[in-house]
């Protein structure tokens, strides 16, 4: 064998070797036996909604296993980049500071209470998220920043997509609720959920009862960037 | 001597429980400004600066100068404390009057707090600094960011309103409220503004970007009262607007409503409780007292409104109490922006017009001391974004006053001003 048969073998052979990666959002590549669910979310005057949280609460208690799916929030623009981050409980969260300048992250919340100050161009990974809750993150030198961290007891979790929807594959069958979340959705504690038995591939829609509320705008007032900050 | 101890005890306080913290990581900064500008000035023979009648910073005629060369420094810990210095010097290259100065202009201690999960954050502030009155002066080491020339009102803020006190504010966050506004409040405690009104009583609303050092003597013009023998005869040469005569603390309070992406409006109360009788080396005290009313409001995406007024009082007496000066003051500004970003397809160009209104009126019987004015002014200005750090300004300002005082120098008691600025303004 000559060396870059070698090479190709040795490719072949870790690949083989290490565990499977599963992904838990998209059913691109479905196993047969697993049920893809399709949800659609969909405004009241019947519009597709992107960037929707969608995620499945096992209520069998299915036991799944931990995403994989890294984290990053990042600080961009004096801005929270993306607006929603979602994560699986005990998942790594990486703050990333992509500006010039230092932001001083926090979130007050009596439920998951934090700060830390984070240099430009830094990545802070300090915060731990050891059970599930809503993050509502700010930055107290920039104070229009807004941003927010779902975390959750489960790894079937997505945004909707430009045309309103997310796809799992859900591997253990049985009853789980499905939950729409959105900080502006003008309902109660910001989510709807519905109950279903998953077997087999299943479509459902969500149609919001409300219009959505404005995203804050994170952007400050004023862009000359020498502003002193009393 | 009390309360100024206390004041003191506080100030050593909050340098204790900083030093404390230099365990933590800390941030050091330098920010500033440099501008460098030239000027074509019709005006009286001096300006206020040079103790004449005009009312612009430089004398009549063509002057090229460092208008501002101004540092802000700052060191941050990441548990909210920070201490602040800013130095500000100016260097005139022509004249005979060469107004050149450098010094301390700030320098403060401030514990800004996280906010609660109500919503609710702290932020106490102690040593020399502004109180939060101007809605122009919020660049680096307080230059005004979109003219040359501060309004009337804020070049007065600039040259006689500093303290050396504690300020506490607290902020109520919307966004931790599901509100779209930001309420805060703030009040101060302090010492040293006891002489504020008299550069005002006796050159009357001024325009320029000068401020006042700390701790600098400012002159005035002359005038027939402090000859031998009339009230004022014992007044000193000059002003020092920052001592403490009577240990009387003055206080100012704030409050300012925001509404995200649109605007503010505040209103606040000045008054430094001065002792008017009270005369230490010739420095009297000058009971002060005026409110100030604000609002920054965004019209479109590209027109930015701010307005400003301020009204209030003044009284300096002899030492048998009798009134010497007793002066109401006002002074005005609207003031728009616009940014030709849609015009011109890029963010490099801003213009600024600002009408203002002032007055000054008398109410004693002082010979030799009128103390009387009143005027308009507009401001026109032109900011062009070089680069990432460099302006480019012009900026043309004309003042209309009556000012019976200018008699006493045999010159125009009514008087049109105008001066023409060409800057380039480095900011870090």
């Amino acid at each position: 064998m000559n060396n870059k048969n070698i090479t190709f073998f040795l490719i072949l052979l870790i690949a083989t070797l290490s565990p499977k990666s599963f992904s838990f959002d998209g059913c691109d590549n479905k196993t047969s036996g697993h049920a893809c669910i399709e949800i659609t979310v969909n405004s009241q005057a019947g519009e597709t909604l992107q960037d929707i949280v969608v995620y499945l609460e096992p209520m069998d208690g299915q036991v799944l296993a931990q995403s994989s799916k890294e984290v990053v929030i990042g600080q961009r623009g004096k801005s929270f980049t993306p607006y929603i981050s979602v994560s699986q409980v005990n998942a790594q969260v990486n703050f990333t500071n992509q500006d010039d300048i230092t932001h001083h992250i926090y979130s007050a919340g009596s439920d998951n209470k934090f700060s830390f100050k984070i240099r430009a161009g830094q990545t802070n990974n300090s915060t731990q998220f050891s059970h599930a809750s809503e993050v509502a993150m700010g930055c107290n030198i920039h104070d229009w920043m807004s941003g927010y961290l779902l975390v959750l007891n489960t790894p079937y979790f997505a945004k909707t997509d430009k045309v309103g929807q997310v796809k799992f594959e859900v591997t253990q069958q049985g009853q789980y609720r499905v939950v729409v979340w959105h900080p502006q959705m003008q309902s109660k504690d910001h989510r709807m959920d519905k109950s279903v038995l998953i077997e087999s591939d299943t479509n459902l829609i969500f149609t919001l009862d409300d219009d959505m509320a404005d995203i804050p705008l994170q952007k400050s007032d004023d862009d000359f960037d020498f502003l002193s900050d009393y | 001597m009390i309360k100024r101890n206390f004041i003191l005890s506080f100030f050593i306080f909050l340098i204790t429980v900083t030093n404390i913290q230099t365990s933590k990581a800390v941030e050091y900064k330098a920010h500033g400004i440099l501008d460098i500008r030239a000027s074509s000035t019709d005006s009286l023979t001096k300006g206020y600066v040079a103790a004449g009648q005009g009312k612009f910073g430089s004398n009549d005629g063509q002057n090229l100068s460092i208008a501002q060369a101004g540092l802000e420094l700052s060191a941050k810990w990441d548990n909210g404390f920070s201490v602040h210095g800013v130095l500000n010097g100016y260097f005139q290259g022509s004249g005979d009057d060469n107004d050149s100065a450098l010094g301390l202009t700030e320098a403060y201690i401030k514990y800004k707090g996280l906010p609660n999960a109500s919503g609710y954050r702290m932020q106490v502030k102690g040593g020399v600094f502004y109180p939060e009155i101007s809605l122009e002066n919020n660049a680096f080491a307080w230059a005004s960011k979109d003219t040359l020339n501060s309004s009337t009102l804020n070049t007065w803020i600039g040259e006689e309103i500093r303290v050396l006190g504690s300020e506490f504010k607290v902020t109520r966050l919307g966004r931790l409220n599901d509100d779209d506004f930001d309420l805060s409040f703030s009040a101060t405690a302090f010492t040293s503004n006891d002489p504020a009104g008299a550069l005002l009583s006796w050159h009357g609303w001024t325009m320029s970007s000068r401020q006042t050092l700390w701790r600098e003597a400012r002159e005035f013009p002359w005038f027939p009262a402090r000859n031998d023998g009339q009230d004022l005869a014992g007044q000193a040469d000059k002003s020092k607007p920052f001592i403490e005569l009577d240990d009387d603390i003055g206080f100012h309070i704030r409050t300012q409503w925001s509404l995200a992406h649109r605007g503010e409006f505040s209103v606040g109360f000045y008054d430094n409780k001065a002792t008017p009788y009270k005369v230490i080396d010739g420095q009297y005290g000058w009971h002060t007292r005026f409110y100030h009313l604000g609002t920054i409001w965004h019209l479109s995406k590209n027109l930015s409104l701010t307005a400003q007024y301020l009204s209030g009082d003044t009284l300096m007496q002899s030492p048998y109490k009798k009134d010497v000066v007793n002066n109401d003051f006002a002074s005005g500004f609207v003031s728009l922006s616009y940014k030709w970003q849609d015009v011109f397809d890029n963010k490099k160009h801003k213009s600024t017009l600002r009408l203002e209104d002032f007055s000054v009126t008398d109410n004693d019987n002082t010979w030799g001391d009128n103390n009387n004015e009143d005027g308009q002014a507009i401001t026109i200005n032109h900011n062009y974004r070089l680069t990432k750090h460099w302006f480019l300004l012009a900026e043309v300002n004309l003042i209309d006053s009556h000012r019976p005082a200018r008699y006493y120098t045999h010159q125009s008691v009514d008087l049109i001003e105008k001066q023409f600025q060409l800057a380039a303004r480095y900011f870090f």
